[in-house]
């Protein structure tokens, strides 16, 4: 069955005065499917959900949630988001069930329907047994589950996740992914900003790299994986001349170098094991201090796009 | 409509959770009763204040009326020195004394011979009760000696008052004049306070969360306002009893006075909410509150009511938000309530509820 394009955006400029925090983003993402973000901090994964669920004005491009422009017909908009801060955006003094039961009142739920949802939803986040304690007294993990909670007590239709990991032990974030997957495999449309590789490359279906307010690339994992060739990434640290490097090194077969300073080198390359000793001797002169290889990866991607490690 | 309910029970019983805030926040005007209490008696003894007489007459005459003032409940209302003209205004631009009387010299022997005689009365414009109270105690005693002297002709004792301050006189004593500024200070430190957290809700995200709901953010700020009614209605309501019993404040209308509470507290609590959603970050906010409401509550009656304040201070004072407030609650105390105050009221809190409702949305995203 073909899916619904359920999130549009098309063209994101979002600028606040000479800063450009969203350049001319545009991607689309159906419904039953996780569509990630990747990014550093920073990169304006952030701000563009902040344009999708309506809290930031774009400076110019379009965005359609359910096909419903959120400038024009935000309200509508909202009805069929649901939204997952990166904060913790619970009443610590309250109970879970009175959280739910304020956030799920925001949703215009009432009554028994209400009642009904938040026992499911307490149930789907194992906090059942700890609906009536304050959340003040919950774990950080138990809170970020109540985060959650509170984002899809309402049956969103597109849920908008900001980074909903960050700062969990890694029992409570399997225990979180796995409650995403459910969303996307009950039909719900999951945008998933996150600057954990691992999570990005295990969770969604599919991905845009953004970095410095660019989607640098964007597809499922295997056609990115397919933009970088099979190849390895080997990364090398201590004191280069960038140049004479650059120079050494590409005489060497099947060897590209994605980048070189001063102190840092990342060479892509296929079998990169058999070709070490050719390198180690094209470098001799440089004051080598670590050596890291990857096997192709998102990370290595990101390296190759942006230049950069992935930085936190 | 829903929401607005909803946004006010989660206040609400985030609050009942808090029950050391509460009882605080009861405390503060159950406090100032006490103490005023303790200060000026459960029936509003009054302040003591100094009566100035110059005496160029130093006969009998003179003697009497200057005695007269030792007498009684004046006695204990007032301590009388004797000074020089010069010494007495010296004293009177200071402020240090509640009025000055000059007896010229003369006083007795007009008296004996029938021949007319003016005695000065020169008030302190800085306060209000005392200088009624020897202004009216003087024409007593004066009009009982011309009554005397004019038995078989005309009446010649003239008293002249130079009347400064002007002389509408609160009725229900002390209680009347300290208490409503006490309370709205009361009123005004609790509005800073609940409107701090705003930022408690700003920080955790839980207003960014609330603005991508469908919920129109108005009903959210208005649930917030709902809320804080309450709480005013029931702080004024513990305040207006504490002062009734302890000092037998005389209260026109119960629920005239505690609704008006209820509705200029919420204006207060849209003012502070205004300002600290103007603060950077929260202890901007908080120092930004101080600011605010310190010079607020001191010139809107909150520690010196207006009475005691000098005349410029306490014009000043009366246009002040708080002190405004606390003007309308004194005429309502009265019984005189007028229903264009509560308009004016209301049409204010829902133009501060509207600039709140654009400027709250705006800090939080």
């Amino acid at each position: 069955m073909l899916k619904s394009v359920m999130v549009e955006v098309e063209h994101l400029r979002k600028q606040y005065g000479d800063l450009t925090a969203v350049h001319d983003v545009s991607f689309t993402a159906r419904d039953g499917e996780i569509f990630g973000l990747l990014g550093p901090n920073g990169a304006g994964k952030t701000t563009t959900i902040g344009c999708i669920s309506t809290l930031l004005t774009p400076t110019s491009g379009s965005i359609r949630v359910m096909g419903c422009d959120v400038i024009k017909d935000s309200i509508q908009a909202r009805r069929s988001m649901g939204v997952v801060p990166q904060e913790i955006a619970l009443y610590d003094d309250l109970s879970a069930e009175e959280n739910l039961s304020y956030w799920g009142g925001a949703q215009g739920l009432r009554g028994a329907p209400l009642k009904e949802r938040i026992r499911e939803v307490l149930n789907l986040t194992g906090l059942f047994d700890r609906a009536r304690e304050p959340v003040k007294q919950f774990s950080g993990g138990m809170k970020r589950r109540l985060n959650f909670a509170c984002g899809i007590v309402h049956r969103p239709k597109v849920l908008l996740l900001d980074e909903p990991t960050v700062g969990v032990d890694p029992q409570s974030r399997v225990r979180l992914l796995d409650l995403v997957r459910e969303q996307a495999r009950a039909g719900a449309c999951v945008l998933y900003t996150t600057h954990y590789m691992e999570e990005a490359e295990t969770l969604c279906d599919r991905l845009a790299i953004v970095d410095q307010g660019r989607i640098c690339a964007q597809g499922t994992l295997q056609e990115l994986r397919a933009m970088l060739g099979e190849r390895d990434v080997l990364r090398l640290s201590g004191t280069f001349h960038p140049e004479q490097v650059r120079e050494a090194l590409t005489r060497i077969e099947g060897v590209e170098v994605i980048h070189a300073d001063e102190a840092q080198l990342a060479l892509a390359m296929p079998d990169a094991s058999h070709r070490l000793p050719l390198i180690f001797a094209a470098l001799n002169g440089s004051d080598l201090r670590g050596t890291t290889l990857t096997q192709p990866s998102l990370e290595s991607l990101f390296i190759k796009l942006t230049g950069s490690e992935l930085r936190e | 409509m829903g929401f607005v309910w909803i946004s006010a029970l989660k206040d609400l019983r985030r609050l009942r959770r808090e029950p050391v805030t509460i009882l605080a926040w009861l405390a503060i005007p159950t406090f100032v009763a006490v103490i005023l209490t303790l200060v000026f008696g459960p029936r509003g003894s009054g302040p003591h204040g100094t009566l100035l007489i110059v005496d160029e007459d130093r006969a009998l005459g003179a003697t009497m009326l200057t005695n007269a003032f030792h007498q009684g409940a004046l006695a204990n209302m007032l301590t009388v020195e004797q000074v020089t003209q010069a010494e007495g205004r010296r004293r009177l631009d200071r402020a240090d004394a509640s009025a000055l009387i000059v007896i010229p010299a003369g006083f007795s022997m007009s008296f004996v011979t029938r021949q007319p005689v003016t005695v000065d009365l020169i008030r302190n414009p800085a306060q209000r009760v005392l200088p009624d109270i020897i202004e009216e105690s003087l024409a007593i005693m004066l009009d009982r000696a011309a009554s005397f002297q004019s038995a078989s002709g005309t009446p010649a004792i003239r008293l002249e008052a130079n009347i400064i301050a002007d002389k509408s006189e609160q009725p229900g004593g002390f209680a009347a004049i300290l208490l409503p500024g006490a309370l709205f200070m009361s009123v005004f430190f609790i509005a800073g306070a609940l409107a701090a957290d705003m930022w408690r809700e700003r920080t955790s995200g839980a207003l960014r969360r609330i603005a991508s709901t469908p919920v129109h953010f108005g009903a959210f700020v208005a649930g917030k306002l709902l809320a804080s009614a309450v709480i005013f209605a029931v702080v004024g309501a513990f305040g207006l009893m504490a002062a009734q019993v302890l000092m037998h404040l005389q209260i026109a209308s119960y629920p005239a006075a505690i609704l008006w509470i209820s509705v200029s507290g919420c204006g207060l609590y849209l003012l502070m909410m205004l300002v600290q959603s103007a603060a950077s970050s929260e202890r901007v906010a908080s120092m930004l509150t101080n600011l605010v409401t310190l010079p607020l509550v001191m010139l809107g009656g909150g520690f010196i009511p207006f009475e005691w304040m000098p005349r410029g201070f306490a014009r000043l004072g009366q246009w002040t938000p708080n002190g405004w407030c606390v003007m309308q609650l004194r005429a309502l105390l009265a019984g005189s309530p007028h229903v264009w105050t509560f308009a004016a009221a209301i049409a204010a809190v829902a133009i501060a509820w509207l600039v709140s409702v654009r400027t709250v949305r705006r800090a939080a995203c």
